[in-house]
């Protein structure tokens, strides 16, 4: 069974995704609370993913989580250059594995904060 | 008959009290005792995965009553049968001081000896050396946790090194002192666990303070999301002709799995639930337990109950994946437990109708999410709608990890705050290899200086 990815989307990468005609398959989570794309994954990417990132792990829900940040941004990245949430998206993601397990390799050990008041 | 539920007796009848508050009478205690520095327990890559110092320390302070010290070898054979201590009652996993080849040649400790443990390095406790063993580490590891040809009710998968309860085991010292332990300088807690700090004796005296008979309890390693503080305040519906009278978070502190949160973030996050008035502070009360999670779903489970009986509460709460990691038990693998036992652990009976059983009650409860139709956060056994937004912990994770303010309905956001204030602390959210490196070096405690 093809497994999924959530894909966030704050107002910044909403402003990213005007006209792309993609608004229409926003989901609305948590009452209105939370947007976000399922971004469908085949078995085969699937099995790539987590043979990719020893972390990644299929949760409760069937999504794939636990990656590195990089790889979400780039998840992104694909979905609003492409214009689409079909199989090419996961495809242009891992083509870019390199990239992201270089910028992943960094994140390990730090991650920036949230300029909130605290 | 009534029907009040009243506050069980400890787990053994009664609570292990073995800290030395007099400095001079403890000074007495360990001298001419052989010196042995205490060092964490450490994986293959380095890294910390347990320091027995919090074992001592919640032996001694009586969590873990009627257990006295590190376990004989007989002990730990009949607790890996049957999941009893030599005196009967009920425990789960073996505990044991353990020490290389090495460290055992150049101490030249016999049984008889006594043995000064030095934490950070300062006097900390006694080991009165009854037996000296040696532990074939991968099978201990192996049997403490269950196989899925010998326990096949509730373990689904073979443990291995990606497991971190059995990592623990399987990266022991062969060589095991057991013998009781005594703290003969008494540590002082860091903030911020300071001010958590209820050991058994002290959290029924606050009980009695607070006038809280009935006390249902959270076991947590996590930050809570608005998931958790459903599940806290639904279960306390339970109690007898009321409510429970208090919700007691129990937060585990010591080493975690990488991506757990830091212990600090746990506490305060839990603390900031009763500060913004989601439970009243009257009601909600955070306590910790220091304790390296060995992550064992079921038995953990039966550890949780022990401890948190031994802190007086009445009723405990218990989860789908109860502190499970992996898919490598039943997700209902604790609710199996205590609804009708696991009798390959030695249990054909609930482990609280069993001789020399628990009497804490459990509450076993399913799952919380959110329910777009309803318009509420929904438990699994009412609502009936299809569509429904789990908190799932990774999910948050994640949307953590990437800086997105968490909506309300998912983090409180004085919660998440306290989440953020530790990520600026570490420099991540949550737990790595620099983090749990960084803790050892501090632990949780200082001690006082104790001239021997």
């Amino acid at each position: 069974m093809p497994k999924y990815i959530a894909v966030l989307l704050d107002d910044s990468r909403l402003q990213k995704l005007e006209g792309s005609g993609l608004e229409k398959k926003i989901e609305k989570m948590f009452g209105g609370a939370l947007n976000a794309f399922n971004l469908e994954v085949s078995d085969e990417h699937t099995t790539k993913i987590l043979e990719e990132f020893t972390t990644a792990r299929i949760d409760s829900r069937g999504a794939i989580t636990d990656v590195p940040i990089a790889f979400n941004r780039v998840v992104f990245e694909e979905i609003a250059k492409k214009k689409s949430l079909g199989p090419e998206v996961m495809e242009g993601v891992l083509a870019r594995m390199a990239e992201i397990k270089e910028a992943a390799a960094k994140e390990s050990e730090y991650l920036p904060a949230p300029d909130i008041e605290v | 008959m009534s029907i009040r539920i009243e506050r069980p007796e400890p787990h053994g009848g009664r609570l292990i009290d073995r800290v030395v508050t007099d400095p001079a009478a403890g000074k007495k205690l360990a001298k001419g005792a052989a010196v042995f520095d205490i060092k964490p327990t450490l994986d293959e890559n380095g890294v910390p995965v347990r320091n027995v110092y919090r074992e001592i320390m919640s032996t001694c302070y009586g969590f873990f009553s009627p257990v006295e010290g590190s376990m004989k070898q007989a002990e730990v054979e009949r607790i890996l049968k049957e999941r009893r201590l030599l005196n009967d009652w009920v425990f789960p996993y073996p505990l044991v001081f353990d020490v290389s080849e090495e460290d055992h040649k150049k101490l030249g400790v016999t049984p008889g000896d006594r043995v000064l443990l030095r934490l950070k390095g300062k006097p900390f406790a006694i080991l009165d050396v009854e037996e000296i063993y040696r532990i074939d580490q991968e099978e201990l590891a192996h049997k403490t946790f269950g196989t899925p040809e010998a326990n096949p009710e509730v373990v689904k998968e073979a443990f291995n090194k990606k497991h971190p309860g059995w990592v623990i085991y399987k990266s022991l010292n062969p060589v095991i002192y057991a013998g009781k332990y005594k703290i003969i300088n008494e540590p002082k807690l860091r903030p911020p666990f300071d001010r958590f700090w209820f050991p058994p004796k002290k959290c029924r005296e606050e009980f009695d303070k607070r006038g809280w008979r009935t006390v249902i309890v959270h076991q947590t390693r996590n930050v809570p999301h608005v998931g958790h503080e459903h599940l806290m305040k639904n279960a306390a519906y339970t109690g007898d002709t009321e409510p429970c009278h208090g919700i007691l978070v129990n937060a585990v502190i010591g080493v975690k799995r990488k991506g757990d949160y830091p212990d600090e973030a746990i506490v305060e996050g839990h603390e900031a639930v009763n500060l913004y008035g989601y439970i009243k502070p009257e009601r909600h009360m955070v306590t910790i337990l220091l304790w390296d999670m060995r992550y064992g779903n079921p038995l953990e489970s039966l550890l949780h109950g022990i401890v948190r009986q031994n802190m007086g509460c009445t009723h405990h709460m218990f989860g789908r994946d109860h502190a499970a990691v992996g898919e490598y038990y039943d997700m209902y693998a604790t609710q199996i437990l205590w609804g009708k036992g696991v009798p390959s652990f030695g249990f054909d009976k609930p482990v609280n109708e069993v001789p020399y059983g628990l009497k804490i009650r459990p509450q076993n409860m399913a799952e919380f999410w959110y329910c777009p139709k309803c318009g509420e956060i929904a438990y699994s056994g009412s609502c009936n709608h299809k569509e429904r937004q789990k908190f799932s912990g990774s999910f948050i994770r994640g949307m953590v990890s990437e800086g997105i303010f968490p909506p309300g309905v998912i983090f409180r956001p004085e919660v998440y705050k306290v989440a953020v204030k530790w990520w600026k602390v570490y420099g991540y959210p949550f737990v790595t290899p620099k983090y749990l490196m960084e803790r050892e070096k501090e632990l949780e405690v200082d001690l006082p200086d104790m001239d021997i």
